[in-house]
């Protein structure tokens, strides 16, 4: 139990509630780990978001990652950073959550979340909601102790396919077994949505850079159109893939995809940029 | 409680809007999509689909579409023991569902049905006779007589 709340959690405190309808919160990026990745700071908003949609419905559900029509990165967040975080929550109903949020580190902005829906499933099956409401007060009160993050292996990607500047295809190692699966979640370990964008990117910035003229390095600007279809589970064989739409003016747009046993699971659009001054 | 009749004119004024965003929810090409193909047999649409139709089609259009009233609507004023039994629909709920998907084919409402099949009988414009009736409740149009059970989407749980 030891990683519950800690191997996967990303709001240290919950600094401002309007209950069901906004919040402000913090997490300390723990100083000891080699990065932090832009996924996982949208894991921490879309987790204040989860907080306040958790406490509207009096910890009987809690909402899973599905729909994200926009992911702006603006920025990235270091090691020993702090970053604050918000959310507007749109609506809020026991069938789903649709909100916005922002990530910041003091006044400049790394991360921005629109048109967000979560469906809302029973919190029983995920895990025991009279501890998740005592880590909601926890939030609420005096705050978690930062640094519990331990940090997470990337999975290795394995390149199975290759049009040359069109399409990449990859088998993603999806542990069976990994800390973050006791706190994602406790009761039903399911591989993070935010784990499986990040290798996706990861493929996408490999495709994008045998394309695009020579750049020092591209960077993911913006996500969209982010669709989880199914759970991930321990151990899944997952195959991603990325596709060219058009590049253009050294910017390219690919389509995201991801399979197991040949069914789409999850789907969505990146825009990969030159890294260069704003 | 009998909806209002929605005229062809009023769907087809919708419809666009409406095809477009089933093309962009579903990442398919609007021209796949029929004012009545099947959203799940014929557009391979999953219940996660549903859900963010019905948030596209609010933020689109500009209104309210309560989740999971499709059903409800259909079943109006009917006692849920005289609508479904045990997860499937009676004859008198089917004939409901029939009498409020009339857009439908005849021949797609056969018994056994469950209610948690009856997604897979819902097109296009099925979602425009939603829009239309949430546009009315939006204008509040009491000439048209409003349609007091609301507008209504599937129920998703994915």
């Amino acid at each position: 139990m030891a990683d519950r709340f800690s191997a996967f959690s990303f709001v240290d405190r919950i600094t401002a509630l309007e209950p069901g309808r906004r919040a402000r919160g913090r997490f300390a990026v723990p100083a000891g780990l080699p990065k932090f990745s832009t996924c996982l700071v949208a894991e921490a908003v879309g987790q204040l978001a989860a907080w306040v949609a958790m406490a509207r419905a009096e910890f009987r559900r809690r909402p899973v990652a599905a729909l994200s029509g926009e992911m702006r990165i603006v920025g990235e967040a270091a090691p020993g950073e702090i970053l604050g975080l918000g959310v507007e929550i749109e609506s809020c109903d026991p069938d789903a959550v649709a909100y916005g949020g922002w990530a910041r580190l003091a006044d400049t902005p790394v991360l921005e979340l629109r048109r967000c829906v979560g469906p809302m499933l029973p919190l029983e099956d995920f895990d025991a909601p009279e501890a998740v409401r005592g880590d909601f007060e926890t939030l609420c009160g005096p705050g978690a102790r930062p640094g519990r993050f331990p940090g997470i292996a990337e999975p290795d990607l394995a390149l199975i396919d290759r049009v040359p500047g069109q399409r990449l295809r990859a088998a993603i190692s999806v542990p069976v077994s990994a800390p973050f699966f006791a706190d994602h979640f406790p009761r039903r370990p399911v591989f993070p949505a935010t784990l499986l964008l990040d290798a996706q990117i990861r493929l996408a910035l490999r495709l994008a850079g045998e394309t695009l003229p020579p750049a020092p390095r591209l960077r993911p600007a913006r996500v969209t159109d982010l669709k989880m279809r199914s759970f991930i589970l321990p151990g899944q064989a997952v195959e991603i893939e990325t596709a060219m739409r058009s590049a253009a003016d050294g910017a390219a747009e690919l389509t995201l995809a991801a399979m197991v046993d040949g069914k789409r699971v999850a789907t969505g659009r990146v825009e990969i940029v030159p890294r260069g001054p704003a | 409680m009998m909806p209002v009749e929605i005229t062809k004119d009023e769907i087809l004024a919708v419809y666009p809007k409406v095809a477009q965003t089933m093309a962009d929810a579903l990442g398919c090409d609007v021209e796949k999509v029929a004012l009545n193909v099947p959203l799940i047999e014929g557009l391979d649409a999953e219940s996660i689909d549903f859900l963010d139709i019905v948030f596209r089609l609010e933020r689109a259009f500009k209104v309210k579409i309560p989740r999971g009233k499709i059903v409800e609507d259909a079943q109006g004023d009917l006692p849920d023991a005289e609508f479904e039994r045990k997860g499937y629909l009676t004859e008198v709920g089917l004939e409901r569902l029939r009498d409020y998907l009339s857009e439908v084919p005849a021949d797609r409402f056969r018994l056994p049905m469950k209610v948690a099949d009856i997604p897979r009988l819902f097109t296009p414009q099925t979602f425009c006779k939603v829009v239309v009736r949430a546009l009315r409740a939006v204008q509040g149009d009491d000439s048209r007589g409003r349609v007091s059970e609301g507008t209504g989407a599937p129920n998703t749980d994915g």
